[in-house]
This record gives C-alpha cells, sequence and structure tokens, in this order.
C-alpha cells in the first residue's frame, strides 16, 4: 500500500517536474555498483594519501590486467562508518563498494555490529603471516580473517632538533627515557625556549590512551567488560598527562587545524602520535623545517611493571564487502599487491611516505634509505622495528566511548570539578551504562 | 541631538556589518593564503591563489561537483516552490477548520531529528528501488512545513475580491492561482526562493546517503574530502568552501531587494 | 451555473478544489515525514546488538532517565534556549528599527552584510571562530589589551566560557536571518499610526511597546517558533565549535543521539527514544506559543 502511494507520488511529481522546468533532464540515474557488470571494482578510502596509494596498486594490477578497472573513491572515514552502517541496518548491502578502507580503532565494533557486511578471507589464500601479528589481530573475530592490513599504527615521538639544541638536548636524550626524564627535559625546554615540547587536541585523550598501551595496561578485561575504577596503571597514567599539561609541556589545541598549525608553524617542539603523523609533519610550507626532524621512541611509564617505549595509535585495515559479487578478482587484487609485491610497498613508501605493515617489505632498500627530511636518518626501518615491540593489550569493541568517557573524565579533573577517583568512577559508569544497552 | 542620534545609528550599523562580514572576508584572504600562514593566522590577502586553484582542480573534479549542486539545487528548488505555494494558497484562500487542524499536523514534521528518521527514509527508498536517482535525491525535501506555512501567511494579504473578480470573468481556480497570484507573489517566491536554494545546496547527509554513485558527488560533499585528513592544505580548503558559498551569496545579492519585499507579503496578517 | 455539471454546490466545489490544491504537499509531507517518523517511533520500543533488534518494551524510555550524558545535553539545550534566543530575537528587532529608518543610506549593503553570516559556509566559519577564541587567538589579544582580562582565557577549553562562545556563535550566524523578518514586519506598519502618536507626545520607547510590538507579534511568533525548534535540535555549533567538550559541557540533545547512533556502538532504539523527547518537547512549546500568541 505504502509503496503504491509514494509511486503515485512518483510520478505526480515526475510530471510536476515536466510542468516546472520544461522537462526534467535524464540526470545520474546510473547505480553505484556498477562493477557487477565488468571487471571493475570500486573501493572507498580517505584522504589523498590513501587514494594515492590504492590507485598505485591499482596501476600496478592493471598492467598486468589490462580489463580490470580499479575505481577509487574518496570518501572521509566518518562518512564510511555512516554509509556501513546505514546500509546495513536497511539491508542493503548492494550499495557498499567492493571494498572499503576502515579505521582500526573502529574495525572490531563493526565486524562485531555488523558482521554480514565483512566478506571472510581466512581460506582466500593472502599469506595473513606476512603482516604484523598486533595489526592482523584488529581484524580477526572467531578466529577468522576480515581485513587486509595496511597503514602502520605505530607509534613515534617526532621532534625539532634545531629546538632541542638550542637548549642543549639532542634526540639520544630524549630516546629510551621515562615521562618523569621527559618532564624534566620538558621543563628545561620551556624555560630555555618557551617552547611547549607536545601538542594535542583537547579532550581527545589519545595521548592518554598511547601511554595506556605502551605500557601494556588494558582498559578493558578479558571478556570486554569496562575495568576503568581500581586500574592503578590508568591513574598513574593520567596525573603523567595532567602533569604534562599543568606544566605547560603540553600545549592543548583546540581542535585538528590548531594542532597541524602549531606543528606547521614551528610553535612547538614535537609530537607523539601513529606514524601517519609524518605526512602532516612534511606538509608545512616552511621550508627551514625540513632536515630539522627526528624520530625517536615515546617516554615509558617510568617503573611500571611491563613499561615499554612502544605504542600504537590509528592505523586502517582494508575490508572487502560480503555483497562484492568479484570476490576472486578482489582477492586476487589484494594477493598480486597489497599482500606480495613489495615493489608497491617500496613505490608507496618512496613516493608517498606510507608505511605498511607488511613485513616482507621492511627488509627492501626503500625502507633502509634515508630521509632527508627527518635528519638523514633511515626512520622507515626504524619505525618498523619499533612496530615489533608493542604491547598487546584488550581491546573491546567499545572504544569511541571509553574514549569519551576518558575525556570528560580528564577535563573534569583538570577543571577541579571532580577529583581524580570520583572522575574515574564516573566515566566507568559512563561506559557501562552504554555497553548495558 | 538628532545628528549625535544618526550618527550613533551608522556607528552601530557598521560595527554589526563589520563583524557579520569578517568570517567572509577571512575565508576569501584564506583562499589566497598557503597552508601554514592561514594556520598562523596571517588577516592580510596573499599571493598562493593560483597555487590553491591548480592544486584543488588537480585533487578534486570541481566542475562536475559544482554542476551537481547547482543542478540539484534548481531542481529541488522550482518543484520546492511550485508544490508549497500551490498547497499555501489552498490551506489559506479555501480554508476551514479541518484544513487549518492538518497544518497544525503538518507543522509536526520539522520536529524530529534527521538522524532518528534516517534509516527508515532510507530503507523507503531502497525498497522502492530509487536509490541513486535524482528523484531520491529531491523527494524528501520538496515539501517542507516551513514554506507550506509561509505561502499560507503570504496568501492571507492576498485581495479575495480579487479572486472574486476573476471568478466572475470565468477563470479556473488553477488559472486564478498561476496567472494571477502567482505574478503578484513574485516577491514572495524569491525570498523562498533563497531559502530553499540555501538549503538544498548545502544539504549534506541525505544528499551522502541515498547518492551512491560518485558522478553524483556534490559541493558539500567535495569540501568535506578537503577538511578531513591526515595533513589538511587549508589554502585549498579555504579555495573549495569559497567556491561552495559563491552560488548562494550571488543568489542572495540577486533576490536582496525583493527578498524583504516577499516577507513583507508573508507576515502581513 | 450555480451549481456545476456534477451537481455539486460552488462552496463544495472550491472546498475540493483546495484539498487538490494542498494534497500533493500533504502527501509528500506524510510519506516523507511521518511515514519515517512511525518507523521511528516503534524502533523507540525496540533494543539489542547491530540488526537484531527485539522489542523492549518502555526500556529505551526508562533508559533515558538514568542516562547522566543525555541529561547534562538537555540541560546545556534549554540554557541555550533560555539565553540564546531572546538575546538573538531582541538584537534582530533592534537592528531592525535601526534599518528601518526612513533617512538611512547604504541600506541594502548593511542588510545584505548582517545577512551574510547565515549564507557562510560552516566549514569556515567554524575554523574562524575556533581561531579568534583560541589561546593566543585574537580575542583574548584585544580584551588583554583593553585591559578588560588580566591573563589569556582558554575560551574553549572551560565549561562556562565555551558555552558562551558558542551563544555568540549562533547569536551570530543567525541573528540577521531573523532581522529580516522583523524589518519585513516593520516596514508593514502604517506610518499614521506613528505620526498619529507623535502628536499625542508619546516617547520613542512608549511608542514602540504600544505600537510596533503588538503589529509585530504574528513575527515574533514565527521567529520564535523557528527559533526553539532549531536550538532544541541544534547540532553543528556542538559537532563542529566544540565536539561537545570540555567534558560535555556544550554538547546538544541532537549532537548526544548521532553519536549514539553513528559513533557509539549504535543504539538506534534508545536514538529514536530520545528524538521522540524532544520531538514533544518541541510540540508542547510550539503549541503553548501559537495559543498565546496566534489570534487571527
Amino acid at each position: 500500500m505504502k509503496k503504491k502511494i509514494v509511486a503515485l507520488l512518483v510520478s505526480a511529481v515526475m510530471t510536476l517536474s515536466l510542468l516546472a522546468c520544461g522537462g526534467g533532464k535524464e540526470t545520474s540515474g546510473d547505480s553505484g555498483d556498477d562493477s557487477s557488470k565488468g571487471q571493475e571494482l570500486t573501493v572507498w578510502c580517505w584522504d589523498a594519501f590513501n587514494v594515492d596509494a590504492m590507485k598505485k596498486a591499482g596501476e600496478i594490477y592493471t598492467a598486468k590486467n589490462p580489463d580490470v578497472k580499479i575505481n577509487v573513491v574518496e570518501t572521509v572515514s566518518a562518512d564510511i562508518q555512516t554509509l556501513v552502517q546505514t546500509y546495513a541496518m536497511s539491508n542493503n548491502l548492494d550499495a557498499l563498494p567492493d571494498i572499503f578502507l576502515m579505521d582500526d580503532q573502529v574495525f572490531a565494533k563493526y565486524l562485531q555490529n555488523y558482521p554480514e557486511v565483512f566478506a571472510e578471507l581466512t581460506n582466500s589464500g593472502i599469506p595473513f603471516s606476512d603482516f604484523a601479528s598486533a595489526k592482523v589481530a584488529n581484524s580477526v573475530r572467531d578466529g577468522k580473517n576480515y581485513g587486509v592490513p595496511y597503514d602502520s599504527n605505530t607509534v613515534i615521538a617526532c621532534y625539532r632538533t634545531d629546538y632541542l639544541s638550542e637548549a642543549g638536548y639532542t634526540i639520544k636524550d630524549l630516546t629510551d627515557i621515562t615521562w618523569d626524564q621527559f618532564i624534566t627535559i620538558g621543563e628545561d625546554v620551556l624555560a630555555k625556549t618557551g617552547m611547549p615540547m607536545l601538542t594535542n587536541v583537547q579532550g581527545e585523550p589519545d595521548l592518554l590512551n598511547m601511554i595506556l598501551q605502551s605500557a601494556g595496561i588494558s582498559v578493558f578485561d578479558e571478556k570486554g567488560n569496562i575495568s576503568l575504577v581500581n586500574n592503578d596503571g590508568l591513574v598513574e597514567a593520567m596525573n603523567v598527562y595532567m602533569e604534562l599539561v599543568e606544566k605547560g609541556i603540553l600545549q592543548e589545541q583546540t581542535d585538528w587545524s590548531g594542532y597541524q598549525g602549531s606543528i606547521n608553524n614551528g610553535n612547538v617542539v614535537g609530537t607523539i602520535n601513529g606514524s601517519w603523523i609524518c605526512a602532516t609533519i612534511m606538509s608545512t610550507d616552511q621550508a627551514e623545517q625540513e632536515g630539522n626532524w627526528a624520530v625517536t621512541n615515546m617516554p615509558k611509564l617510568n617503573d611500571y611493571p611491563g613499561a615499554t617505549n612502544y605504542s600504537a595509535q590509528g592505523g586502517s585495515t582494508w575490508a572487502i564487502a560480503s555483497s562484492c559479487d568479484n570476490y576472486d578478482l578482489a582477492v586476487d587484487f589484494f594477493k598480486e599487491t597489497w599482500a606480495s609485491s613489495t615493489e608497491f610497498y617500496d613505490s608507496i613508501l618512496t613516493s608517498l611516505g606510507a608505511i605498511a605493515t607488511y613485513l616482507p617489505a621492511a627488509s627492501s632498500d626503500a625502507y633502509n634509505e634515508v630521509s632527508a627530511y627527518f635528519g638523514n636518518e633511515a626512520i622507515y626501518s626504524k619505525i618498523v622495528s619499533f612496530g615489533g615491540k608493542i604491547p598487546t593489550i584488550n581491546k573491546g569493541i567499545y572504544w569511541s566511548e571509553e574514549k569519551e568517557a576518558l575525556g570528560v573524565a580528564l577535563a573534569n579533573v583538570m577543571s577541579g570539578k571532580l577529583d581524580l577517583e570520583t572522575a574515574i568512577k564516573e566515566a566507568q559508569s559512563t561506559v557501562e551504562f552504554n555497553i548495558g544497552m | 541631538m538628532r545628528k549625535i542620534k544618526n550618527v550613533s545609528t551608522y556607528v552601530i550599523l557598521s560595527i554589526v556589518s563589520l563583524i557579520s562580514v569578517f568570517p567572509l572576508y577571512w575565508m576569501i584572504s584564506a583562499a589566497t593564503n598557503n597552508s601554514t600562514d592561514i594556520l598562523g593566522g596571517r588577516l592580510i590577502f596573499g599571493t598562493n591563489l593560483m597555487n590553491n586553484l591548480t592544486n584543488l582542480l588537480e585533487q578534486q573534479n570541481v566542475g562536475r561537483a559544482f554542476g551537481n549542486s547547482l543542478m540539484f539545487s534548481t531542481i529541488l528548488s522550482v518543484l520546492s516552490l511550485v508544490v508549497c505555494s500551490i498547497a499555501g494558497y489552498g490551506f489559506e484562500i479555501y480554508h476551514d477548520r479541518a484544513k487549518d487542524r492538518l497544518m497544525g499536523i503538518l507543522l509536526l514534521a520539522m520536529m524530529v531529528p534527521f538522524a532518528a528518521t534516517l534509516i527508515p527514509l532510507f530503507k523507503m527508498f531502497t525498497d522502492l528501488n530509487l536509490q541513486s536517482t535524482w528523484i531520491a535525491y529531491v523527494l524528501p525535501t520538496i515539501s517542507t512545513p516551513f514554506l507550506i506555512m509561509l505561502f499560507r501567511q503570504s496568501a492571507r494579504s492576498f485581495p479575495k475580491d480579487i479572486i472574486e473578480a476573476a471568478r466572475i470573468d470565468g477563470l479556473s481556480e488553477i488559472r486564478i492561482f498561476a496567472t494571477i497570484f502567482v505574478p503578484t507573489m513574485k516577491s514572495t517566491y524569491a525570498a523562498a526562493m533563497t531559502v530553499t536554494f540555501m538549503n538544498a545546496w548545502n544539504n549534506y547527509l541525505w544528499p551522502k546517503v541515498i547518492m551512491m554513485s560518485e558522478k553524483s558527488q556534490t559541493m558539500p560533499m567535495l569540501v568535506t574530502n578537503l577538511s578531513v585528513g591526515y595533513s589538511i592544505d587549508y589554502g585549498v580548503l579555504m579555495l573549495g568552501v569559497l567556491i561552495c558559498s559563491l552560488p548562494t551569496g550571488i543568489l542572495f545579492l540577486v533576490l536582496q531587494k525583493s527578498f524583504a519585499n516577499g516577507i513583507v507579503g508573508a507576515v502581513k496578517g | 451555473m450555480k451549481t456545476s455539471r456534477k451537481g455539486l454546490t460552488v462552496n463544495q466545489k472550491y472546498n475540493i478544489t483546495g484539498w487538490t490544491f494542498l494534497l500533493p504537499a500533504a502527501i509528500l509531507i506524510f510519506a516523507m515525514n511521518f511515514y519515517p517518523m512511525i518507523q521511528a517511533l516503534i524502533l523507540s520500543f525496540k533494543s539489542g546488538i547491530g540488526n537484531n533488534l527485539k522489542f523492549n518494551g518502555l526500556y529505551n524510555y526508562s533508559r533515558l532517565l538514568e542516562d547522566r550524558v543525555f541529561w547534562t545535553s538537555f540541560k546545556n539545550t534549554f540554557l541555550y534556549l533560555l539565553i540564546q534566543v531572546p538575546i538573538m530575537l531582541a538584537l534582530a528587532i533592534f537592528l531592525a528599527l535601526l534599518l528601518n529608518k526612513k533617512d538611512l543610506k547604504c541600506k541594502g549593503l548593511f542588510r545584505t552584510a548582517i545577512f551574510l553570516p547565515c549564507c557562510t559556509a560552516l566549514v569556515s566559519y567554524s575554523i574562524i571562530f575556533k581561531t579568534l577564541f583560541s589561546f593566543d587567538g585574537y580575542i583574548n589579544t584585544v580584551l588583554l589589551n583593553l585591559g578588560i582580562i588580566s591573563s589569556r582565557i582558554n575560551w574553549l577549553g572551560q565549561e562556562e566560557t565555551a558555552k558562551i562562545v558558542i551563544i555568540i556563535a549562533l547569536i551570530w550566524r543567525w541573528t540577521g536571518y531573523n532581522m529580516v523578518f522583523y524589518l519585513a514586519g516593520l516596514q508593514n506598519i502604517d506610518d499614521s499610526l506613528y505620526e498619529a502618536a507623535k502628536i499625542d507626545g508619546a516617547g520613542s520607547v512608549k511608542t514602540f511597546f504600544k505600537i510596533t510590538m503588538p503589529l509585530l507579534r504574528p513575527t515574533i511568533l514565527l521567529t520564535t517558533i523557528m527559533s526553539i525548534n532549531g536550538t532544541l535540535q541544534l547540532f553543528d555549533e556542538s559537532v563542529n565549535l566544540t565536539g561537545g567538550g570540555p567534558a560535555n559541557s556544550t554538547l546538544t540533545m541532537s549532537h548526544y543521539i548521532y553519536k549514539v547512533s553513528f559513533e557509539y556502538n549504535p543504539q538506534f532504539g534508545y536514538a529514536a527514544a530520545m528524538s521522540y523527547i524532544i520531538f514533544i518537547l518541541v510540540a508542547v512549546l510550539s503549541f503553548i506559543q501559537m495559543k498565546v500568541g496566534d489570534k487571527r
């Protein structure tokens, strides 16, 4: 009945439109998944950086298979998530592209909530053992693989060596240190140069989460339940974070534009983030920054048992949609490029600076080449070596909720509204509320 | 005394105007600077416009997105004006208790957040196999309670004796609407056009969800692609934003005189 | 000729014509708005993971009572409503009065300038507001130099000041839009009324309250209903200026609904239940407005 009414309406409106604008022109009546017709794979991913990497893979594959077309559509990460969810909720999976990129932090969540969206890859022949295992684990559910790891999430600390030497320090002084040592240096640098050591977006506790993982501190237990209360590691990490802010060593920015701006304009000594931050650092228009950057590991959580100088942040993984009509073609595409070709990884590394998690690529020459931008050092092999030392922690599907609740807790403690214990209790009950839907 | 009052009027209006226009000025000046300078807070014009333009055209298909936006927004606005104005006219000229009640019910339609109705609406269109068509793009927002009410109120000020005279002359009801009401209410139409076009042009979530083909990318989608990423080029972004803001601004400039008059008709009690 | 060939009276014929005229619009609204709204209402009685939703009675509504974040967003939204809407509308009337002066030059220029904020793209306006109000931004510099503040304020980093920035941004964006409606309403008032008031020796304040205000009533009603609806569904500023922070102190109800639907593990039923709370609030407030303010 309802269909009839709408159909009637549609014809009524179409007639009206004919009257109104002298014939509605033949506009885009094409459907999104015309890939089914021929040898075409449609890919969604965000940022020119990922788009170019995928296009490069497409070029390599098309060179061998001329009748295949890889069609890359730029779609921002948040939109990919919204669309996957909307199409899954309305049982309209055909609207999805053949391949899409997904943020590592939410991959597990979507896999759990909408398993019907993802094509299983366990027995596809893609050699998952060739990828960093912690990274592969992100897209595994019940022992089955659902994603091809891509963008590295290894955390690096980047500092301006010219500012450091102004204060009498070198990059060595900031390597393999603890947060307590870092704070001492940071205070000194601030006093001598007036420059904060680090920058971060306020209200987003990414750095806090990096500190937690570096010390192997889980905020979820093995069953995926939230455990913020009575978590000594969390208290210690939060205290470090707050000390950094209070002493002015960490300058909080209002948003990403402020964050990028403080780095690009040279208003800050450095930053700690996933290795993809190199792209942000190199995007400055200030030529004098070239060669004055150095990469090292992040400080560790003092004497906390299991504390390391290594952590993970961000990163992304490719998924093949279950609705993909050319499953075999899509798998073959990955096998030929993303899961086998070190030349491919070399080329996206040298042309784009894209650091992947495909292990065989790390031994190639390209990864050992020095980067002029980062003080003539072979930063890429360094980053890969960091990647193997990251502690694994329990990650639940409630990552967004946890991140949000911790952000609120931090803000409440720093504004003096709540004491640390109460704030953590509140965060715990907020996340529990969301889990208990 | 009078002079002082006059001067203060100009002073106040100038200050308010400056505050209002400042972000627009900043957007234009930012489009001529490079990313790092913009983030550093540079407010004066730079020399990077051509560079930004080259980068923008290289990265994005601006022509296609602009064309799509222009086409969809125009179709939507025209259809919207036709459907809502005839309804507003119907509500007022032939008004009785039942129609007034219906108007009250229709007003409720704008009171639920779109996030709640997005998925049912999407499901409806895919059930009808209308996804990725221009019909799906325009249909949900053709008829809006606000626009119907605007035309209903403006019809209230429309002299009834003209209608009577036309009826005696033997004109059909639809002809009275089309040949007498529409031309008289030109200004209301201009006002409605500005508002509808502005909303249609800025519409983001629904087109993003329903238009699955890259070929139907619109300007707001293009700007979103520019504004999210690891290293955003703010010069290119601001140029994109500027191009995205131009049509609504120009339309307002062209229609602004009749816009005020159009609202006059609408609020005449 | 008093009855048409089908035997209908003239009035019946006009009545049918009237219904025909408004039918396309009404059907469209029923199909495009009410049908999904009913679906959302049904959804608000369901809960579950992903696409496996089951009926759960009033569970979502009872959950609302315990949801601290929802009530924070509820309070924030009403604070915006109570402070921002009156200031904005008063300012809009004031500017309209200034712009309505007969001998004023460059009317079109001022009018366009003051109207422009609502056309300015959201991306640019949110970036510039954040830049202006940042710790080392221009607002702090100017206030410092004028001696109004003694040290820099972290505007977007503190609860009260972040709310103030949102309110300022809203006033900036929508005053001109509302002003145009008042301007139009003022041009509609017969000059002879003012002349008469002048002869009676009424001052400008008295004239405003005795003549201008009552005649502006339909416009005030229209703008108030629109502003209430707009504020209760406020989303853009919360998302783009503050991200709802710090500590949810600027989070609006619509922003929270979006988060629960698309950022957290999706709870569509719960989001729908919250939407219906907003729906009822707007409907009630609009109804009161109509009863008080809409006398034909």
